[in-house]
């Protein structure tokens, strides 16, 4: 992606195009953002701002999958955001596993005891893993479209799937026997 | 096969990204393989598991806010874009029945379903248009005359820009039947929409903050008014929009 400088600006018959083939993955890209950043709030600004850089980058899309090049920008807007506000300086891991709380089971109007455990142990994953859930179980990308996403080898990608899903089932299996012996959850 | 081969192979499977051959060989293995099958389960328990997670769209708030930026950008590139309003309009009012039937239908508890969705909606109308108020001034003794004669009863209004919250202007808007003042306020780029009528009770109530789809809603009692704020907020902030809010009322007492 070049340069914003370089990008020429949109004009309506370029906002026109790009409502029609990018505005309809906004639920993909609100979703995949607010199970990057686990905060509704930020969720929307993170979504809204790459939104405006997609429509600023639009100029350099070539015809590809709308969806995977979207939530590719999402991904690129999270870390820039992150950066800017200082967070780079922590290792990745050390920061996503500090703050676990994960979207609020109330206002995700999650029913249930067993989506709401599910939920939270997805939130408790380190980033790598969650998002890699995120976009298989929930966006439904396929391999190859994860791997242009996350800018990775196919082979990388099938790898961290397994991995998270077995840490998935460790964290879930233990918030479950912390339920079933009275404890509050984590 | 050997096992650290058919183990390689089983989320990819799970997952349906091995090709034909590939399945009916890792298939053959998996009979011989006992704790293949264990992980196979496992993966597949997992997947099925998140699939069950409901998906959560994106809210009505942010593509307001995105189709008001694509809108700008449209417009500001171009002399006249035709048609653009009467999409607008229609994308307006599609908004709007979508909040009234939509996913706030009944699903705030405690305080009456209705009057939230009444107050989200006329939110909504503050946030997504450019103006968004009827009387656009940040001088309190502009908006409040405003209301005179428009409304039974008069509001308190002040500017709360040394708070962080300047005044953008006011609005009538009717909740539950009755015609009420809204004051529009600002916080950085996000807007602030306050409700308030005359109060049957003279007891003060602190303000309770919930959170719905990225709104942050407010509702407290203050020098016999029902206050109720509505804005894509964080919390922290509405809390301190509501003290502000308070601050300045008990002040001009």
């Amino acid at each position: 992606m070049g340069r914003m400088s370089d990008a020429p600006k949109p004009d309506g018959g370029t906002v026109g195009r790009f409502r029609s083939v990018v505005l309809p993955h906004l639920d993909a890209a609100y979703g995949y953002a607010r199970w990057l950043t686990r905060d509704p709030t930020d969720a929307q600004d993170l979504a809204q701002e790459a939104m405006l850089r997609a429509l600023r980058y639009f100029h350099s899309f070539r015809g590809e999958e709308a969806r995977p090049w979207l939530l590719r920008i999402v991904r690129n807007t999270w870390i820039d955001l992150r950066k800017r506000n200082g967070a780079e300086k922590l290792p990745l891991e050390v920061l996503e596993t500090r703050a676990a709380e994960g979207p609020d089971p109330e206002q995700s109007a999650l029913a249930g005891d067993r989506r709401r455990q599910i939920a939270a142990a997805l939130a408790a994953l380190p980033a790598e893993s969650r998002e890699v859930l995120v976009l298989r179980e929930i966006e439904d990308l396929s391999y190859k479209h994860i791997a242009a996403v996350l800018d990775l080898p196919i082979g990388t990608v099938m790898s961290r799937i397994a991995r998270a899903r077995e840490k998935l089932a460790v964290e879930l299996k233990g918030r479950l026997e912390r339920r079933d012996h009275g404890l509050p959850d984590l | 096969m050997d096992c650290p081969t058919c183990e390689a192979m089983v989320d990819a499977y799970v997952d349906g990204e091995l090709a034909t051959s590939e399945s009916a060989a890792f298939e053959r293995a998996l009979e011989g393989c006992p704790e293949c099958r264990r992980r196979l389960e496992a993966a597949r328990m997992m997947s099925g598991l998140l699939r069950e997670l409901p998906a959560e769209p994106a809210p009505d708030l942010l593509r307001a806010r995105i189709e008001r930026e694509l809108r700008t950008i449209a417009g500001a590139s171009r002399v006249r874009f035709p048609g653009a309003a009467m999409r607008w309009g229609a994308m307006a009012a599609s908004l709007l029945v979508a909040v009234s039937i939509g996913w706030l239908g009944g699903s705030l508890v405690g305080q009456g379903g209705r009057e939230t969705d009444e107050l989200v909606a006329g939110y909504i109308r503050v946030a997504m248009s450019e103006h968004g108020v009827d009387v656009a001034s940040s001088d309190r003794h502009t908006v409040k005359p405003w209301f005179a004669g428009r409304i039974d009863y008069s509001p308190p209004v002040h500017d709360l820009t040394q708070e962080g919250f300047p005044l953008v202007g006011g609005r009538l808007d009717v909740i539950d039947g009755r015609k009420v003042a809204v004051l529009v306020y600002r916080h950085n780029q996000h807007r602030i929409a306050l409700t308030l009528w005359p109060s049957s009770s003279s007891a003060n109530a602190a303000a309770t903050i919930r959170q719905r789809d990225g709104f942050a809603l407010a509702d407290w009692r203050h020098d016999g008014f029902e206050m109720r704020a509505v804005a894509d907020l964080a919390p922290v902030d509405m809390k301190a929009f509501a003290t502000a809010v308070d601050a300045a009322v008990t002040a001009d007492r």
